[in-house]
């Protein structure tokens, strides 16, 4: 039945306390505070830059904000000087060995901040709350894949059909969406649509053990071929199939007119809302109930949880069936929130973005998610940049999310791991 | 369970993905309208589309009309096929090819190479491409943009190009003219010569507008001077090409045009949720005609009309005239026009179109100068 090297073998687990004091995370933060002091010095723009903060809806009007540009660069330079210095100081003296996160995180607003200030100098001001609420939207689709992408790694299947399952979750929501009327039913539409995906994941690699990336890809191409085909066939003959009744936006009273916070937070359609509620109820699921320390459990060693009476199969399959839902409303953003039409390869490659989330964020949902939203921003960032009239060059921009991607993953989170068993079929012997 | 079942399982899977691919490359198979089918007198006018694929809503799909109508005129049949992905290209004119056609026409600058490539290998062979000046012997950047020297490699390839910043000149000062915020706004798909030449048009007729008229509109989202501004990464109309939309709508904008394929779907939708009276300016097609979800804030389309160079072009080779001197659709040839303003019509300046008359006239005999450093090389 089984070939030796099919059975995972169980890594002895040894504790013991090492301080390892890494200089990856203060070398960045240098290459990134030398740059600053080259925007400050080196390339310096004069002029004012002014930030919008409010909105029209707003309960009050914050005045714009307007910063003397090479005074506000500078300064700012220098902090961020001081900072890097400081997570040195941490990595080489503290008793840790390294420095907290958070400080990463300050460094990194502050960063933007004084590449925004010196971005938008003399020109049009760049307001926030667009640039925030922009960021959300091109976010979600990449929380709802890392959550998918979570769920299904943390039992230990790998889902690199993420983008798969958003697709096909759009593409389902555009056409039941259409043919119904009903927002409600294509969100529902596309809940099936992202099982259906899981399901074939999961047959191939829970009963017949096919590599899952391979497995993952493949589905890809399949649900990529499959909506372009009758993207072609249908959509494109009969157009009032692909024009949905997109869901409302729901303002949260009070709270929709608090500015900044509310156009960002609270004036969004319920997939939004979705969104930060299942944000949490993953987390929540996954590591303070009993469900979630079994999908653990089998992800991380599947051989002890089967022997204490867990069904590991079926453990996973039910896992990556709701991972597959949680995608699947991903997939109804883009054709019931954000436009009323499916287009062909509509996510572009959201879903990949997801997975790099997914590592980014630890195999967190929390911190999967926050990814996610970082992505989004980034991606935001890019055009609101264009838009001002800023001076760099726009493929410089379009490149930005995957900078960030690379440098967030690389450096900044420093060592994440895996679940042990993740990708790895589970064969009783 | 053993290997050969993994494997055979696996096998299945790719089998059931590579026949959706497989599929959607069916309904493209070359594929011919009726027309007279006299066998004789057989000239076989045949076509590929870039990955878009026929049902662009844009330029493949504007192409394909030209060769459906001009065979029809011409009582001829006609053959197309579709690339799913630029891996398509090269197999897709073999077939054609094979299939015995005179004269191959490719839609998009991005088949420029495999075009170049079967027209040396078949001199007898008429092709012709769209949006590229077939010039790519020698030295090309990685962006794909003609370094070349203008001067067409092949006898038997000829150019189908629009110089379409003269028509977008005249939907900048249309837009202008419009706007009420006094602020305009452009983006793109990729920043590729065929986009950015509608965006210096735009925004090259909104500085007349302002010359003239002593105005101060502004125009976001494209700068003439740096060439840098927004662009969505690519052609699907989805939420980086809405969002791009709402920053532009968030600094004021009234009117937008976007640049690319179905991009301006995503832009329809930020400014029905915005709901203040924004409006869209079409391109490639006339929007208004070819969209009817869209057509109440369609101000205008400046159209490139691939479908008119594609018929000129299949014409004059069915009657033995053929050369590889560029087509260059103008104003002046009806290459490229401003569409008209249908149902803004009567919420237009009442003086605008005689101005746009006047101007369209001034670029002809060249008075008005109308260029792009992405124009096609004359």
């Amino acid at each position: 039945m089984t070939t030796a090297t099919l059975t995972p073998s169980a890594a002895p687990i040894v504790h013991e306390k090492v301080i390892v004091r890494s200089l990856k995370v203060p070398i960045i933060l240098d290459v990134f505070a030398i740059a600053a002091l080259v925007f400050a010095f080196g390339i310096p723009r004069r002029g004012q830059s002014s930030f919008r903060l409010s909105t029209s809806t707003d309960f009050f009007q914050i005045p714009t904000v307007v910063l003397p540009t090479v005074a506000t660069v500078v300064t700012v330079a220098i902090l961020l000087v001081v900072v890097a210095i400081l997570t040195h100081l941490l990595v080489a003296f503290s008793s840790r060995g390294r420095s907290p996160l958070w400080l990463s995180a300050v460094f990194t607003v502050l960063f933007l901040f004084l590449f925004l200030t010196w971005a938008g100098a003399d020109l049009r001001g760049i307001p926030i709350p667009g640039l925030l609420v922009g960021g959300l939207a091109l976010a979600t689709p990449l929380v709802f894949g890392s959550l998918g992408g979570v769920l299904g790694e943390r039992a230990g299947v790998v889902n690199v059909a993420i983008d798969g399952q958003l697709l096909f979750g759009a593409f389902s929501a555009a056409l039941v969406g259409s043919a119904t009327h009903s927002p409600w039913a294509g969100l529902v539409a596309a809940i099936v649509a992202g099982v259906l995906v899981s399901w074939v994941l999961a047959v191939f690699a829970l009963r017949y053990w096919v590599d899952q990336v391979i497995v993952g890809v493949v589905l890809n191409v399949l649900v990529g071929g499959l909506t372009n085909f009758f993207y072609t066939k249908v959509f494109a003959q009969v157009p009032s199939l692909n024009h949905t009744t997109k869901f409302d936006t729901i303002d949260i009273p009070g709270l929709s007119q608090i500015p900044i916070i509310g156009p960002v937070f609270f004036q969004h359609t319920i997939i939004i809302y979705i969104m930060y509620i299942a944000v949490f109820v993953v987390w929540y699921a996954l590591f303070k109930t009993r469900w979630g320390l079994r999908v653990r459990s089998v992800g991380e060693h599947p051989q002890a949880a089967d022997t204490v009476g867990i069904n590991v199969n079926r453990t996973r399959f039910w896992t990556v069936t709701v991972a597959g839902a949680v995608a699947g409303i991903g997939g109804a953003f883009y054709t019931l929130d954000s436009v009323s039409k499916f287009d062909k390869d509509i996510t572009q490659g959201a879903g990949f973005i997801a997975l790099a989330a997914v590592i980014f964020g630890q195999w967190h949902p929390i911190k999967a998610a926050l990814a996610g939203l970082l992505f989004g921003f980034a991606e935001n960032l890019q055009s609101t940049l264009g838009i001002i009239g800023s001076p760099v060059p726009s493929e410089f921009l379009l490149m930005l999310p995957y900078v960030v991607t690379i440098v967030a993953v690389a450096g900044l989170v420093g060592q994440s791991r895996a679940p042990a068993a993740d990708g790895t079929p589970y064969i009783k012997s | 369970m053993t290997l050969t079942t993994r494997k055979a399982a696996l096998g299945g899977l790719t089998a059931l993905a590579v026949s959706a691919l497989t599929l959607v490359g069916c309904s493209a198979a070359p594929t011919g309208n009726g027309g007279s089918t006299d066998a004789k007198s057989s000239f076989l006018p045949c076509m590929v589309s870039d990955d878009g694929g026929f049902d662009d809503h844009s330029f493949n799909q504007l192409g394909l009309q030209g060769l459906e109508s001009s065979a029809k005129s011409l009582g001829i049949k006609e053959k197309h096929v579709q690339s799913n992905s630029a891996d398509d290209y090269t197999p897709n004119i073999n077939s054609l090819l094979s299939a015995n056609c005179n004269l191959i026409v490719t839609v998009g600058f991005n088949l420029s190479q495999a075009t170049d490539a079967a027209a040396k290998a078949n001199p007898d062979v008429k092709f012709a491409i769209v949006d590229d000046g077939l010039d790519n012997e020698g030295a090309k950047d990685k962006d794909g943009k003609p370094t070349g020297d203008g001067k067409v490699d092949v006898d038997n390839g000829k150019p189908i190009l629009f110089d379409t910043v003269q028509a977008a000149f005249l939907g900048g000062y249309a837009a202008a003219s419009y706007s009420k915020t006094g602020v305009v706004g452009t983006f793109g798909g990729l920043q590729i010569p065929p986009v950015t030449i509608f965006m210096d048009g735009f925004a090259e007729g909104v500085k007349y507008f302002n010359q003239q008229k002593g105005k101060d509109v502004k125009v976001v989202g494209w700068n003439v001077d740096t060439q840098t501004g927004v662009f969505t990464g690519g052609f699907a109309a989805g939420v980086e090409a809405k969002t791009a939309a709402q920053g532009l709508l968030d600094q004021n904008a009234d009117v937008l045009m976007p640049v690319g394929g179905p991009i301006y779907q995503s832009a329809a939708e930020a400014i029905k949720d915005q709901n203040k009276g924004s409006v869209l300016i079409g391109v490639d097609a006339d929007v208004f005609n070819t969209d009817k979800t869209v057509d109440d804030i369609i101000l205008t389309s400046v159209q490139k009309g691939v479908d008119a160079g594609v018929e000129a072009v299949v014409k004059a080779a069915k009657n033995g005239d053929f050369d590889n001197t560029p087509y260059v659709g103008t104003l002046k040839n009806g290459g490229v026009k401003l569409a008209p303003f249908h149902n803004f019509e009567s919420k237009v300046d009442p003086g605008l179109a005689g101005e746009l008359k006047k101007i369209e006239a001034g670029i002809e005999d060249g008075s008005i100068k109308a260029t792009s450093k992405s124009s096609p090389q004359q």
